[in-house]
């Protein structure tokens, strides 16, 4: 896969299973920041990102270790495509 | 009541099958003469012998909310948000430490509960949403709504049947009078999930119980024949007379009199020959010192469901009062139709209609009074 | 001003039937979460959780077709009536409070299933009949003939605390001289995959308090205090358990899984308990933590427990850490414990602590229940969503 194709397919995973807004998810970028406190983000908090884990663990086949602190990972499309495009190779 | 806090209604927010708003609202859709029970069309009835009920309009429902807001909340917590901030909205009530809830609901949230299961049965393990979770139990609602309203102190949800709202109210009162808060906002929430819908018409539970007769909701009537579910979260704001006249809040009406027992009969029956040792709605009437014979309204519970509907007639005639009103017609049987007859109680007490009761009583012998005047 | 005693106690556990087996397991620190046999638990990362042993529900004495959150509620409702000795005229007036989250859920799911397998309709369908919260009560109150008020309070993990507090302000209004207060609930699927999905489940037994404890254990209880006007009590000879000094319940109003970070509900809780009972910290010598084990739980009830008491001021263990998290049960069942502990004098210990995290700067009792000369002792339930109960009990 390549970062293109994850960042749609976690834009599809944020309105799926986020139950965001489907025209949300267009105005989306690979910049666009994720969470809660962040100026101009989607505002995900923790519940969110439990579910987004999950998700992105059943889409992409991947494990996310939960002890790992992913601050950084999370902080935007483009830093957690990349971090799936890590585990997935 | 005996050197306790005095409990006053100082606002309401309801969503119904009959719309939505604060007290004005409320009283035009207790004054409406157009049922609001319909052909249900939220899903096809196909295959069930009940098909009626009293919907509410989802677009009117988003209509109250932000959508980014309730993004993750579940339609029932959707409409337990929305009435609540009606309700604090027409009280103009901020939250604060002092401020509690008291939720009612028969059903809770069965469709998130429903959801979450079927991932698992779908896709196993890793079907299952986290993010659903939460909203599988049945105090949801009030977390939610706690949360909406910045109200921090008891947040309580009972779970009963028939008379969810009217025991919220109940207890919310009570809540007030035993000082564990200043303000209350307190009723019921249901919503009609067609699986539950399809196994209560499956069980007969619902008009027309499996028998002939034309499903519908009638009350009290010789040919009634069950009843018709309704959907919707109706609150009353019930306050300390004193932090209420201090603040300069409106004042609808005073809580004269608050009580509820259970009769002990077998689990979902409706015995008429039962009488209330208890004498709950005697205790109510004395706290508030009225006699059946100067009460102005009384609103009922019975909602077409005859074994209930004769009970009721029964243990108020054991109390000297007569055949009550039902709203059930108006709005369908759900957790905040009593709610919006402690409203009606309220509101009717304002008119000057003098004292009401508010009566409730279930299969399985959960009783309820709630009484309404104006406030001196 | 209206004291409330406690006059009866009834306790099934995973150590069995009856408040002293209950209470011989407290003491003896026996960790009962096992692997669980109740429901299949195959594909999931924490397949333990302390049941009701298999060989006592048989013995229980209540019908098979009822639920099993049924039968364990009406031994223990049964257990705590008869040790008050209450006769007919007394249960007419009595008031009952329940809390409740399952409900009849795990039978309900049967059903659920072998519909979904078989696309035919399934006998097991007289199941729905109880799978409400509200079941219980119905079922208690006519096997019981209890003929006072009766509620279902749904408060996650602190309804069995708040039925405890709601019925001791109907004692103190004047409402009824009589309560049966507690709560129930039995291992179902939804609860065991819904805590696993959110990963909050240690695939171990849970270690609250402990640097490395990494989530909860799931358990399943049924307890029922009988509380009581003390002059009542008083005039009609009966022996008194212990006192419920007072009950503090708020909300935090921040988050729907994640308490407030500074614990701003659990305080005001505690807080407001110990005015009601008019007491201060330092007349507390033990706090029955809700102490679940997960990472964030723990820390918040500590910043709490060190605001209130300071820094070990006071001895703290987790009941959960031997019976894992009862849910709707816990915050009866540990109340039970609390009353047990003042009784006895001994402090019931945390198992699976090995490593104490210094994030947590109390004694918790590592291991062995230990002595102690107790007054009055606090036992805390926080209710995920924010919804927080403490209780005050006195000897």
């Amino acid at each position: 896969m390549t970062q293109k194709e994850i960042v749609d397919e976690l834009k599809a995973l944020i309105v799926e299973r986020l139950k965001f807004d489907p025209r949300r998810a267009a105005e989306m970028t690979a910049e666009t920041t994720l969470p809660k406190g962040v100026e101009g983000s989607l505002g995900l908090d923790s519940l969110d990102f439990i579910e987004l884990s999950v998700a992105m663990e059943e889409r992409f086949g991947i494990v996310i270790d939960e002890s790992d602190s992913l601050t950084d990972e999370f902080l935007s499309l483009d830093s957690l495509s990349r971090y799936v495009l890590s585990k997935v190779r | 009541m005996n050197g306790r806090r005095r409990v006053v209604v100082t606002g309401m927010g309801s969503v119904s099958a009959a719309g939505s708003g604060g007290s004005a609202a409320v009283a035009s859709a207790l004054a409406r003469r157009e049922p609001t029970i319909a052909p249900i069309k939220a899903f096809s009835p196909d295959g069930s012998s009940s098909r009626l009920a009293a919907e509410v309009d989802d677009a009117l429902l988003m209509d109250l909310l932000d959508a980014a807001d309730v993004r993750r909340l579940s339609r029932i917590c959707r409409m337990a948000v929305a009435a609540c901030r009606l309700a604090a909205a027409d009280a103009r009530l901020e939250g604060g430490a002092r401020l509690g809830l008291a939720v009612g609901s028969e059903y809770g949230d069965f469709r998130s509960g429903a959801e979450f299961f079927n991932g698992f049965l779908r896709r196993g393990p890793t079907g299952l949403s986290p993010m659903i979770f939460p909203n599988t139990v049945m105090n949801s609602m009030a977390a939610v709504a706690a949360i909406a309203v910045g109200a921090r102190a008891p947040s309580v949800t009972l779970n009963q049947a028939t008379v969810a709202g009217d025991l919220a109210v109940a207890r919310g009162a009570a809540l007030i009078a035993d000082g564990r808060a200043d303000a209350v906002i307190a009723g019921g929430v249901d919503e009609i999930f067609v699986d539950v819908y399809r196994g209560l018409a499956a069980l007969g539970a619902l008009s027309p119980m499996g028998g002939g007769g034309p499903e519908g909701c009638r009350p009290y009537a010789v040919d009634h024949n069950g009843t018709v579910l309704g959907e919707g979260a109706t609150f009353l704001v019930l306050e300390d007379l004193p932090t209420a006249r201090a603040r300069g809040a409106t004042i609808h009406a005073e809580v004269l009199g608050s009580a509820w027992g259970g009769i002990p009969v077998a689990p979902h029956t409706a015995p008429a020959a039962r009488r209330d040792a208890g004498r709950t709605v005697r205790r109510a009437l004395v706290q508030a010192r009225t006699e059946p014979a100067s009460l102005g309204r009384c609103y009922g519970s019975g909602n077409g469901d005859p074994a209930l509907d004769d009970w009721e007639i029964e243990l108020l005639a054991a109390d000297g009062i007569r055949t009550p009103e039902s709203l059930a017609p108006l709005f369908g049987q759900h957790g905040g139709l009593g709610a919006l007859r402690a409203a009606a109680g309220a509101l009717s007490a304002e008119a000057g209609d003098g004292v009401s009761l508010v009566h409730g009583i279930a299969r399985g012998g959960c009783r309820t009074a709630v009484v309404m005047g104006r406030a001196t | 001003m209206t004291r409330v005693v406690v006059s009866g106690l009834g306790v099934v556990s995973p150590y069995g039937v009856g408040a002293k087996t209950f209470w011989t397991g407290l003491a003896t620190g026996e960790c009962a979460i096992r692997p669980l046999t109740v429901i299949d638990t195959e594909g999931f990362r924490s397949r333990i959780g302390a049941e009701v042993p298999a060989d006592v529900l048989p013995a229980l004495g209540a019908s098979r077709r009822r639920s099993r959150a049924d039968r364990i509620a009406l031994a223990a409702a049964r257990e705590a009536l008869a040790e008050a000795g209450l006769g007919t005229a007394d249960r007419s007036r009595m008031a009952l409070l329940v809390g409740a989250v399952g409900g009849g859920m795990l039978e309900g799911e049967e059903w659920y299933c072998e519909e979904t397998r078989t696309g035919r309709p399934s006998p097991r369908i007289r199941a729905l009949r109880s799978i409400l919260p509200v079941s219980h009560a119905e079922t208690l109150g006519s096997r019981l003939r209890l003929g006072g008020s009766r509620e279902t309070v749904v408060m996650a993990c602190a309804s069995g605390a708040a039925s405890i507090a709601l019925g001791a302000d109907l004692i103190r209004s004047g409402a009824t001289p009589l309560a049966l207060a507690g709560g129930v609930d039995a291992v179902t699927r939804i609860c065991f995959m819904g805590f696993n999905a959110l990963k909050l489940l240690d695939p171990e037994p849970c270690r609250p308090f402990d640097r490395g404890r990494r989530g909860m254990s799931i358990g399943e209880a049924a307890a029922f205090l009988v509380l009581e006007d003390a002059e009542h009590c008083r005039a009609r000879g009966a022996r008194v358990l212990g006192e419920l000094l007072g009950a503090g319940m708020t909300t935090d109003a921040h988050h729907v899984t994640a308490p407030h970070p500074e614990g701003e509900g659990m305080i005001r809780a505690m807080s407001d308990a110990l005015t009601a009972a008019g007491l201060s910290p330092g007349d507390i010598g033990y706090v029955n933590a809700h102490g679940t084990g997960t990472p964030q739980n723990d820390r918040v009830e500590a910043l709490a427990l060190v605001r209130i008491f300071g820094e070990g001021g006071v001895l703290v263990s987790s009941t959960k850490s031997l019976i894992g998290h009862t849910m709707a049960a816990a915050g009866s069942v540990e109340a039970a414990a609390t009353l047990l502990a003042l009784q006895h004098g001994l402090a019931p210990p945390t198992a699976n602590l090995r490593d104490p995290d210094p994030e947590v700067p109390f004694d918790c009792v590592p291991g062995a229940a230990r002595p102690v000369e107790l007054g009055a002792a606090l036992s805390n339930s926080f209710g995920f969503g924010g919804q927080n109960v403490s209780l005050v009990f006195g000897r």
